[in-house]
This record gives C-alpha cells, sequence and structure tokens, in this order.
C-alpha cells in the first residue's frame, strides 16, 4: 500500500483545519453582529430622596440606525428595559440583593396614525411622537422612578446599578427560545454603578 | 491493554446514563422555566448554553475518546476491533443515511414552510387595507382641520365671554372632546369641555406649537391605550390689532368607535405581520441551526451508542477468544465472566465448562503420567541395580532400552544406545558381535522364546550367559524382544573350582594313604626277593619296584601337589610393603637368571597392605615363574610388574600386575587358565594359577588374565589393603572356614 509523505500529509491537515477554523470564526461573527448598531449606555443616572422615596433619573442614549427604522417600520416592536439593582456589601460573601426591578416600555411604529407610539407595560400608558426622535428621547429620560423606601434600608454600605437594554418584544416565549441562537435584536449596556448615599 | 471488569462497565454504563439524564432535565427544566416567564429567558439563556456546550463537549470528548480507541485497536489488530469497526460503520449507515435523508427533507420544508407564510398576496392586502384606513382617516382629518382654521379666523375678534361662547357652540356642533385657546406659552385662554369638572384641557404637544408658531395649521392622529383614536387639530388666530398675542386654538376630536375598531384590526395585522416578516429569515436560520444541532447530536449519539452497543456486542467475544489463545498456551485455569443469559451467555457458559473440563482431565493426565513417571523411574532403578543383564530391542535389532549391567555383562556401555542397531554398537566389540550373531541365527530362525547357554570368546576370556528371549507384549506383532542375561561364568569357575576342591581333597584323602604302602610292599619285595633271584628275574625284579617307586613319587608328588591345593590353612595376617616384596622377588629372580629384563613400576602411594605376606610371596613367585616360563625363546624378553593403588567405593585396593611379552595365554583357554590341570606347557601339574587364585580368593581378592593388545599376557591381581574392608571376606572366609573344618 502506497503511502503519502507524512510530513506533507501534516502539513495539508493543519491547513485544512487554519481553513476551518477560519470558516467558523467568519460564522460565528456573523452570528453574533448585532442587529442594534450604535452606542448603548447611561450617560448618568442618580437617586434623590424625597420623604423617604429613593428616586432614581437616568440618562441613557439608545442606539440610532437606519436598521432600527426601517424595522420599527416594517411593525417590530422594541423593548426598552431599564434594570436597577441594589445591593449591599458583605465581607467574604456574595452581596445581599435588596431590590431588583425592571421598568419596561415599549416602542412600535403606528402605521394608521404615521406615529412613533411608546406604552409602559405595567401602566398601560402610552404617549406617541411624530418622529423617531422624539420617541427615543423620551425613553432616554427617566425621572423620579420611585425604586426604594428607607425601611429597606438598615444600615451599610449599599450600590446602586443601573443597566438599559434593548430587545424585539412581542415575541413569544416559546419563538424566543426557538429564536435563542440566532437573535440579535438583544443588547444591554454595561452596569453604571454608584453607592447609594445613606 | 487492561481489560475492565464487567462491574467497572456496569458502573460506566450507569453513570453515562445518570450524566445525561442530568443534562437533559436540566436543559429541559430551564426551557420550560424560560417558557413559561420570557422575562427569565434573557437570564438563562446563558446557562442554557452552557448546559447544551456541555453537552455537545461531552458527547464529543467521549465519542472521540471512543474513536481513537478503536482506530487504536484496529492497527494494533487488537482481537475484536474489526468486528466493532465493522459493526460500528453498519450501525452508523444505518443511522446516519435515514438521518441526513430526514435533514435534507426537513431543511426544504422548513424553506419553503416558512416562505409560504409570507405570500406577497398578503402584503399587498394588508397595505391596501393600511391605505383604505388611513383615506378614511385622513379625509376626517382634513375636514377637522378644515373647520379648526374656519373656528381659529372666527375667534380673531370678539371677547372673552364670546369667544368661550364660540368655542362651546363649535365643541357641541362637531362632537369634539374638547377645544380649547392657548395663549403664550401656553396659556390657556378658553376652553370647552364634555366634562369640564374633572379635567383641564390637555396641554399641545411641543410639536404642535412649534408648528402653529410657523402658523402652518396642525393636524395629527393620535392612537389612544384603550383603542381609540383621537384627531387632534390646532390653527393659529389671525393677529389683529386689538390683541398682538400669539394664539391658537386646539381642538380634540374621537374617530368614530368602529371606524377606530378597524384601523386598529388593520394596525395589529400590520405589526404582526411585520414582526413575523423580521422573523423570517432567523427563524429559518435557527431552524436550520436547530434541526442541523439535533442531527449533529443525534449522528454523535448514534455513532456513541454504536460503539457502545459494538463494543458490549464483542466484549464476550474479545474475551473468548483471550480465553481461547490462554487455553492454547496452556492455562486451563481461565474463567470468562458471563455477560448475559443469552445466545452469547450460553457460549460462554459451554467455554468455561470446557475450560473446567480440559483443566480436570489435564490434572488426571498428569497424575497418570506422574504414576508412570513413577513407576519407570523405580523400573530404571531396579534395572540399573541388577545384575543381571536386561536389553529390549525391536525386531530390527534397535536397542530401545538396556540397563547397566547389560552392557558391563557385553563389555560396552549401553547408556546411550537406545535408538541404535545392536549390529552397529557390536563393532569393534568381540564379545557383543558374537552375542548378536548369536541373536540373529535364532531370530533368523524364527525363534521368539528360548533359553539357553551362550558362551562368548574374547581378548578376556570366555564368558558364558545364560540367556533367556522373551517377545515383547504390544499390539503390533513386531514390538521387539526383551532378553535377559546373566554371567555364569564365574558361577560355573566357582563350580569346577568347588569340584576341584573336592577332587584335590579325595586325592589327598584316598590316593596318599596307599602310595606309601605300596611304595613300602615294592621296596620290601625287593630286599626279600632280588637276593634269592637270578640275575634275569632280579633284574625284572628290580626294574619292576623301581618303577612303582618312582611312580608312586610321581603319584605322591602330585598327591601333594593336590594336596597343596586342596589344603586351607591359617593365614598369617601382618602389615607389610607389597612394593617391598615385589622388589624382593624381582631381585631373586635377576640373580637367578640373568637373561631376565624385569622391570617395576611401582605406586608409592601404596605403603602398606595386610595380608598373609608368605603366601603373596608365593603368588608372585608363581606369577613371575610361569611369566618367564612363557618368555622362553622370546628374543628380547620383557616382564614388567607394577603395582597401583586403586579406591574402589570406601575400600582401598592393590593392584598387581605382571605383563610379559611372551606369546600370550591361548585363546581357547583364556577362560580356563585357572582351572587346575589347564596348561599349556609340557611340563608341570597345572596346578600354579589355580593355587594362585585359590590364595587370592581366600584374601578376599581376585585375579583375571587375558592378553595384551600388543602382545603378551597380562595377569592381574586384586588385593584389599586392609584386611577388614575386604569385599569378599564373607565368601572367603566361610569358604576357608569350611574347609577347616572338613579337615579337621
Amino acid at each position: 500500500m502506497l503511502r503519502g509523505d507524512p510530513t506533507r500529509i501534516g502539513v495539508t491537515r493543519a491547513r485544512l483545519l487554519a481553513i476551518l477554523c477560519a470558516m467558523g470564526c467568519v460564522l460565528w461573527s456573523l452570528a453574533l453582529a448585532n442587529a442594534l448598531e450604535g452606542v448603548l449606555e447611561v450617560r448618568s443616572a442618580y437617586v434623590n430622596v424625597d420623604k423617604g422615596v429613593f428616586l432614581l433619573y437616568a440618562r441613557i442614549e439608545y442606539p440610532q440606525s437606519p436598521a432600527i427604522s426601517d424595522a420599527l417600520r416594517d411593525g417590530i416592536t422594541l423593548t426598552f428595559d431599564l434594570d436597577a439593582r441594589v445591593e449591599r456589601d458583605r465581607h467574604l460573601w456574595f452581596n445581599a440583593g435588596i431590590v431588583d426591578l425592571t421598568l419596561r416600555r415599549e416602542l412600535n411604529y403606528h402605521a394608521v396614525s404615521d406615529r412613533y407610539v411608546v406604552r409602559d407595560t405595567k401602566s398601560g400608558d402610552q404617549t406617541s411622537f411624530a418622529t423617531l426622535d422624539e420617541a427615543l428621547g423620551y425613553l432616554g429620560h427617566v425621572d423620579a422612578w420611585p425604586i426604594l423606601v428607607e425601611p429597606q434600608l438598615d444600615g451599610g454600605n449599599y450600590n446602586i446599578s443601573v443597566r438599559a437594554g434593548v430587545r424585539r418584544g412581542h415575541l413569544p416565549a416559546a419563538m424566543r427560545a426557538i429564536l435563542f441562537w440566532t437573535d440579535d435584536w438583544n443588547r444591554v449596556s454595561e452596569w453604571y454603578t454608584w453607592s447609594l448615599p445613606v | 491493554m487492561r481489560a475492565r471488569s464487567p462491574r467497572t462497565l456496569r458502573f460506566l454504563a450507569v453513570g453515562q446514563v445518570l450524566v445525561w439524564s442530568a443534562i437533559g432535565l436540566g436543559a429541559f427544566l430551564l426551557l420550560a422555566k424560560s417558557v413559561q416567564n420570557s422575562a427569565e429567558f434573557g437570564r438563562l439563556q446563558l446557562w442554557i448554553l452552557l448546559v447544551d456546550a456541555c453537552a455537545v463537549i461531552v458527547l464529543c470528548v467521549l465519542l472521540a475518546r471512543q474513536l481513537w480507541r478503536l482506530v487504536r485497536d484496529y492497527r494494533a489488530h487488537v482481537p475484536g476491533s474489526r468486528l466493532t469497526a465493522r459493526t460500528v460503520a453498519i450501525f452508523g449507515v444505518l443511522v446516519i443515511a435515514p438521518l441526513l435523508i430526514v435533514y435534507a427533507s426537513s431543511l426544504e420544508f422548513i424553506n419553503q414552510g416558512i416562505d409560504s407564510w409570507f405570500k406577497v398576496e398578503v402584503k399587498q392586502g394588508l397595505n391596501d387595507a393600511l391605505g383604505l384606513s388611513r383615506a378614511a382617516l385622513d379625509l376626517r382629518m382634513r375636514e377637522y382641520s378644515e373647520r379648526t382654521v374656519a373656528l381659529a379666523e372666527s375667534l380673531a375678534t370678539g371677547d372673552a365671554t364670546e369667544i368661550a361662547a364660540r368655542l362651546e357652540k363649535e365643541r357641541r356642533a362637531t362632537s369634539a372632546l374638547e377645544i380649547a385657546l392657548f395663549g403664550a406659552h401656553g396659556r390657556i385662554l378658553a376652553a370647552s369641555q364634555e366634562n369640564a369638572f374633572e379635567t383641564l384641557p390637555s396641554q399641545p404637544p411641543p410639536d404642535l406649537v412649534r408648528q402653529v408658531e410657523q402658523r402652518v395649521p396642525y393636524v395629527s392622529l393620535e392612537p389612544q391605550a384603550d383603542g381609540r383614536y383621537l384627531i387632534r387639530t390646532a390653527a393659529a388666530l389671525p393677529r389683529t390689532g386689538a390683541s398682538r398675542e400669539a394664539r391658537f386654538v386646539v381642538a380634540l376630536y374621537p374617530v368614530p368607535a368602529q371606524l377606530a375598531a378597524l384601523s386598529e384590526a388593520v394596525q395589529d395585522s400590520y405589526s404582526e405581520y411585520g414582526n413575523l416578516v423580521a422573523m423570517r429569515e432567523p427563524l429559518k436560520y435557527s431552524f436550520r441551526l436547530t434541526l442541523t444541532l439535533v442531527v449533529l447530536l443525534s449522528m454523535l449519539a448514534a455513532i456513541y451508542l454504536a460503539i457502545y452497543s459494538a463494543q458490549r456486542l464483542v466484549r464476550p467475544v474479545q474475551d473468548l477468544i483471550e480465553g481461547t489463545r490462554a487455553v492454547g498456551k496452556g492455562d486451563f485455569a481461565t474463567r470468562l465472566p458471563l455477560p448475559s443469559r443469552d445466545e452469547m451467555g450460553f457460549l460462554v457458559h459451554s467455554f468455561n465448562d470446557m475450560t473446567k473440563r480440559l483443566r480436570r482431565a489435564r490434572a488426571e493426565a498428569t497424575a497418570s503420567q506422574q504414576a508412570v513417571e513413577r513407576e519407570r523411574t523405580r523400573l530404571a532403578i531396579i534395572l540399573a541395580r541388577l545384575s543381571t543383564g536386561v536389553l529390549a530391542i525391536d525386531r530390527s535389532m534397535t536397542v530401545r532400552t538396556a540397563n547397566e549391567s547389560a552392557g558391563a555383562i557385553l563389555g560396552t556401555d549401553l547408556s546411550s544406545a537406545t535408538g541404535r542397531a545392536l549390529p552397529e554398537l557390536a563393532s569393534g566389540n568381540e564379545r557383543l558381535g558374537q552375542f548378536v550373531a548369536a541373536l540373529a541365527v535364532r531370530f533368523a530362525a524364527g525363534r521368539e522364546e528360548w533359553r539357553e547357554q551362550l558362551d562368548l570368546d574374547g581378548s578376556s576370556g570366555r564368558r558364558t550367559l545364560m540367556c533367556a528371549c522373551t517377545p515383547l507384549p504390544g499390539e503390533d506383532a513386531g514390538a521387539g524382544f526383551v532378553i535377559v542375561f546373566d554371567d555364569i561364568t564365574a558361577l560355573l569357575q566357582a563350580q569346577r573350582d568347588a569340584a576341584w576342591g573336592e577332587v584335590a581333597r579325595r586325592l589327598a584323602h584316598e590316593i596318599k594313604n596307599p602310595l606309601t604302602p605300596i611304595q613300602l610292599s615294592a621296596e620290601r619285595l625287593r630286599r626279600r626277593l632280588l637276593a634269592g633271584m637270578s640275575e634275569r628275574d632280579a633284574e625284572i625284579l628290580e626294574r619292576g619296584t623301581r618303577t612303582i617307586v618312582q611312580q608312586v613319587e610321581t603319584m605322591q608328588q602330585m598327591v601333594n601337589a593336590f594336596s597343596e591345593y586342596a589344603r586351607a590353612p591359617e593365614m598369617q595376617i601382618t602389615p607389610f610393603s607389597l612394593n617391598q616384596l615385589v622388589c624382593e622377588v624381582a631381585d631373586l629372580y635377576r640373580s637367578q637368571d640373568p637373561r631376565a629384563q624385569i622391570r617395576l613400576d611401582l605406586d608409592p602411594r601404596l605403603e602398606s597392605i595386610e595380608a598373609d605376606r608368605g603366601r603373596v610371596r608365593q603368588i608372585l613367585n608363581n606369577l613371575v615363574t610361569n611369566a618367564l616360563e612363557a618368555l622362553d625363546g622370546v628374543g628380547s624378553p620383557r616382564l614388567e610388574i607394577s603395582t597401583r593403588l586403586e579406591a574402589g567405593g570406601e575400600a582401598a585396593y592393590a593392584v598387581l600386575s605382571v605383563c610379559d611379552n611372551g606369546p600370550g595365554f591361548q585363546r581357547e583357554l583364556l577362560g580356563r587358565v585357572f582351572d587346575p590341570y589347564v596348561t599349556s606347557k609340557p611340563k608341570g601339574t597345572g596346578l600354579g594359577l589355580a593355587i594362585v587364585k585359590k590364595i587370592i580368593e581366600e584374601h578376599g581378592g581376585r585375579i583375571d588374565a587375558d592378553n595384551r593388545p600388543e602382545g603378551g599376557a597380562r595377569v592381574r591381581v586384586v588385593l584389599p589393603v586392609k584386611d577388614s574392608t575386604r569385599s569378599a571376606t564373607g565368601a572367603a572366609r566361610e569358604r576357608r572356614d569350611q574347609l577347616r573344618r572338613e579337615r579337621a
């Protein structure tokens, strides 16, 4: 039985492996490419205490892109979440969670009225805007969101963290499970954390 | 490769099942939790991903390990590896082929099925419905906008009370929800509402203010959370001289419920369709990816299960192969683990039963072989210790076995003669040649069982064998013969010695006594009658009596010789130097006969022996005399006397050899030279060597005579050095004592 040169076979195998790895990386990067391109971050955030209630004020920059505008005009609903988390520091152990809240609002394009509608999923209140910029500006301003009351604090150091997220909403849960691998309409910002003045 | 025990294999199998069950259950619980609460999905998706990745990695690692081991065993030609590879290949083809077909069909179904959801007709219908709704609403919006513009122009003049009345009149006429007049900075100048006591007029949105400040009429359709639609219109009031303040009127009109519901339905459909369209490619990609992963996992799992099943199937076969090899190498203690109660288990059970039987049979065979070996060893010992020669040969006279005594009797070494032809061994051995010739003659005559006496002549004399031949028992007729023979030369010699001893004793006793009266009577007759007889008669008498006297004297000498032979005097055993005695005798004969060339070769280790010095001197005298007589007429006569000290067992022996270069013993007399009256000399009684032999035997020694290969005779005398260690002491002394008793 004829046999090839082992060195040459090894080089061929190495090249083939390199090509396969490169193809895998390209496919993986394509799969991870996010449709929500642009800046997504919490620009600033602070809390005010009013009569024992901690009110959160935040300024968030959401991504703006033609893809988002086109998607909204095609009928896609976007969900904007603002996660707030208050934790108490603990030594030699995980921090204790005090508050974990989410302010969830939905943005969609109302084709009949040609307006952008922002709706609070909890209260059901909604506001319409003539332009997407106005709607995103409205979403980027969170004022006086009550997140904590003083009786929940019993001393110690507390940290408050805020994170913004955008994803494609109005998807059935089963569908979201199916789109587990391929849903690139889902982004979250880094946590914006600061110490809570007590 | 170290084999795993069935218990370990079962433990690994159960462990793998538990691991896979845990992974599957975990993935299912995470998926169920995320489906029940979509909010959990984002938090759980990392765990779902990790669980799935772990499952894939574990499966890939296990499969790679199994495949690597399979390839390694295949290359190393491990028993069962080819069967495993073949089974895995068959299983793989049987599983992968249908999976690929299902995979291809499913891909096509996914592509076509999802594409069918988004037909162009549906999109077009939705767009048409949307356009229709917009047209219907635009008509109302335009109508309300124009009324608002007209109202604003009508409100340009008039005081506040009048304006409020107009607003109320207009609201009632148009069924508006509210109509308000705003001044600078959103200040409400006048308003009319359905329920004026509950709420204030809604604040105009910024874009409305910006637009009317530019004196452009504003109209917008505002969807409400409860599904209603509101049309908001605004128009700036013309600026008059009475008032320079920028004022605008804002009206809020409801859209009829039916129209609103239809528009909302169109909006919902549009939105849902848009969501679906947006999900088309991701959905297809996700389905394809999911299907690919499922198929890939199924294939990997199928291949892994195929390898696992093949290994479990082949394991008993490998055990059987290894067990067979072990049995082939003689290891009958091999016991294979029972894999199951199926046909393979029955086969393994049969194998174990077979090895058990083989082990038992081998133990029995070993015991039998050991018994045979013991019997053979015992027989060999008996044969070796036998003084009787035993020789087994086949019909071609090939030696099958022979004991030491056979070789000693036949004068050859038969220890390595097994398998060799007897005639071949007989070359160069005269005695064995005669023995073989005697056997051949009898076998040629068809005699297979006989018992006869054979006389074999050799250089050391004649040997008489009592030989018995018996055919060996066996299945085939040519099994061979066993020949048993005894050297009865010594026995015959002893019988002859005993006979001659009796003759001598009788001669001494019966003949010697009458000789003296005969001699005396003859002398008396001569004395009494000689004087009174005539001369002629006297001469006759004289001659007759002289003859009688001479013959009587001759007979007297003969009887004396016999008496000497028969007498058994008390020996005077003393230690003396044999070498010195030899020197004395040699010097004596040298002085008597200058012609005698006597050479001595004496062993200095032989310091002294315990014997009757006088009788040993008699032995030496007889032997030297015989030798010198034999050397008469020889050109250069040589006589050599040598002594040696030899060890035989625990006793030491003195060996005295007397050799000459004379004509040697006559061949026919060689076996009987020590018998009385056996002599080749014209003179002599023939009792010299007989007496020598008798003296030696009385000392517990032995004597033999033969002819040297280079010519001449050789007489070899062996005497024990110590009297107490003489081997023949018992027989000799017994015989000596018996003679002594008889004489007494």
